[in-house]
């Protein structure tokens, strides 16, 4: 991934664009339901989330929430409570800095 | 046009499946993220329904509330579903799940995070799978009727083959086989079969009178008479030749043969078709000559043909309209 001034820069399919908003919103709906989920050790449903992610992530475009789908998936498992918080982090710090060019 | 059913409970994953879909023309895009509702577009509880519209279905194979290889597995069940071509589109890669897939009858598998051109490839072939499938059976419901059309033509081109154009009675063609068949019947049976043979008499001059067109409709009428005088479902006649018939009397002794001859005799008689040339009456009549047997194993009907024929020529020699019955000498 390219990094500019802390951005990051991703190259989506520009068919797609009409569906990117809806996408990156559900992903900060996601965090604030793995939080909740954490603090009543629901790690099933984090489980869920993570593979979703990681399903979902990379067809649109976002390789790194794939990635971080992958480790939140697995941080689930291992009921790692350290890796879910770090991985929440990662993309809450990833949908800050993401910047979207259209022409993949 | 063709239509796609996805089956997913990530709504993301459907919105993507449809944009690319889309994209590519395929503008009748289903979404399902439950069993119910892909139930529910499939027709499922619909006893009416023959088959379904849907061509393709793309699915998950882990949803909360039915495993898609289970939903697999009733799709290939059910007579209507069987045909359509279901594409596994899932995150889970582990063999197992590839395996069950294809055993529960998935035709291909794809990975998530989708690939774009991975998708449409599979998509592009399963439809072509899919159409030829429906061409086939489409085909094999014309071959079936085409079949049946066949068989029914058939049937009827037997049917004519045995009856006679002009006189619409039974024909030479069937006389022989059937006489053939009741023939060693009656050999294995051991019951007498009797042979009347049966000649319209001056029908020459009737011809040279009246006409070939009314001696036609004189034909026609004797026929109709000789087949209406015999009452029981084995017996027969067929037209022989020109103006000679031949009626069968399976089960029947010399006795009563003769009674029938006589019988067919003077209802020929009674029909009263004027006939100003012949010289023994003023309609038309007919000889007839009758001989019965108890065919011999191994045998064959010639004889009692031959002796009919016999009979018949003393008819005529005695003077005409009259039976006359071979007796054994």
């Amino acid at each position: 991934m390219e990094a500019d001034n802390g951005r990051i820069v991703v190259h989506i399919d520009p068919d797609i664009e009409d569906l990117i908003p809806g996408f990156l919103e559900n992903r900060r709906k996601d965090m604030a339901t793995i939080t909740e989920a954490l603090h009543v050790e629901d790690y099933e449903t984090i489980q869920r989330m993570g593979h979703s992610m990681k399903g979902a992530g990379g067809g649109y475009g976002f390789d790194e929430i794939t990635d971080i789908g992958m480790r939140m998936e697995t941080a689930a498992q291992d009921e790692d409570r350290d890796e879910i918080l770090g991985q929440v982090q990662a993309l809450s710090d990833y949908l800050e800095r993401v910047v979207i060019v259209y022409d993949a | 046009m063709m239509a796609i059913l996805v089956i997913d409970d990530s709504a993301d994953d459907q919105l993507l499946l449809r944009s690319f879909l889309q994209q590519e023309g395929y503008d009748d895009v289903m979404l399902a993220g439950s069993s119910s509702v892909a139930f529910d577009y499939l027709g499922m509880s619909d006893q009416d329904s023959k088959a379904s519209t849907i061509d393709l279905i793309l699915m998950d194979i882990v949803m909360p509330d039915i495993n898609g290889i289970e939903l697999c597995r009733l799709l290939m069940k059910d007579e209507r579903f069987r045909n359509i071509p279901v594409i596994m589109v899932t995150a889970h890669t582990n063999d197992s799940n590839l395996q069950g897939a294809f055993d529960a009858g998935a035709v291909d598998f794809i990975h998530k995070p989708i690939n774009r051109i991975e998708l449409i490839a599979r998509v592009r072939s399963s439809l072509n799978l899919k159409h030829e499938t429906d061409k086939r059976i489409q085909r094999e419901k014309e071959l079936v009727e085409s079949t049946q059309k066949l068989n029914k033509a058939n049937q009827k081109l037997r049917y004519l083959s045995y009856v006679d154009e002009l006189t619409t009675i039974a024909n030479r063609r069937y006389f022989d086989e059937f006489l053939a068949k009741e023939w060693h019947r009656a050999s294995r049976q051991q019951k007498p079969l009797s042979l009347i043979m049966i000649d319209i008499d001056f029908f020459k001059d009737y011809n040279d009178t009246y006409g070939h067109t009314r001696g036609d409709v004189c034909l026609s009428q004797v026929a109709r008479t000789l087949s209406g005088t015999l009452k029981r479902p084995g017996d027969f006649v067929a037209r022989y030749g020109g103006e000679e018939f031949v009626a069968v009397l399976p089960d029947t002794g010399i006795r009563g043969a003769a009674k029938v001859a006589e019988t067919l005799r003077a209802n020929v008689q009674t029909l009263g078709l004027e006939h100003k040339s012949s010289p023994i009456d003023t309609v038309v009549t007919v000889s007839l000559g009758v001989s019965s047997a108890g065919p011999a194993p191994h045998s064959e009907p010639d004889v009692i043909v031959t002796l009919s024929d016999k009979a018949l020529y003393r008819a005529k020699q005695e003077g005409r309209n009259r039976v006359v019955v071979h007796r054994h000498e």
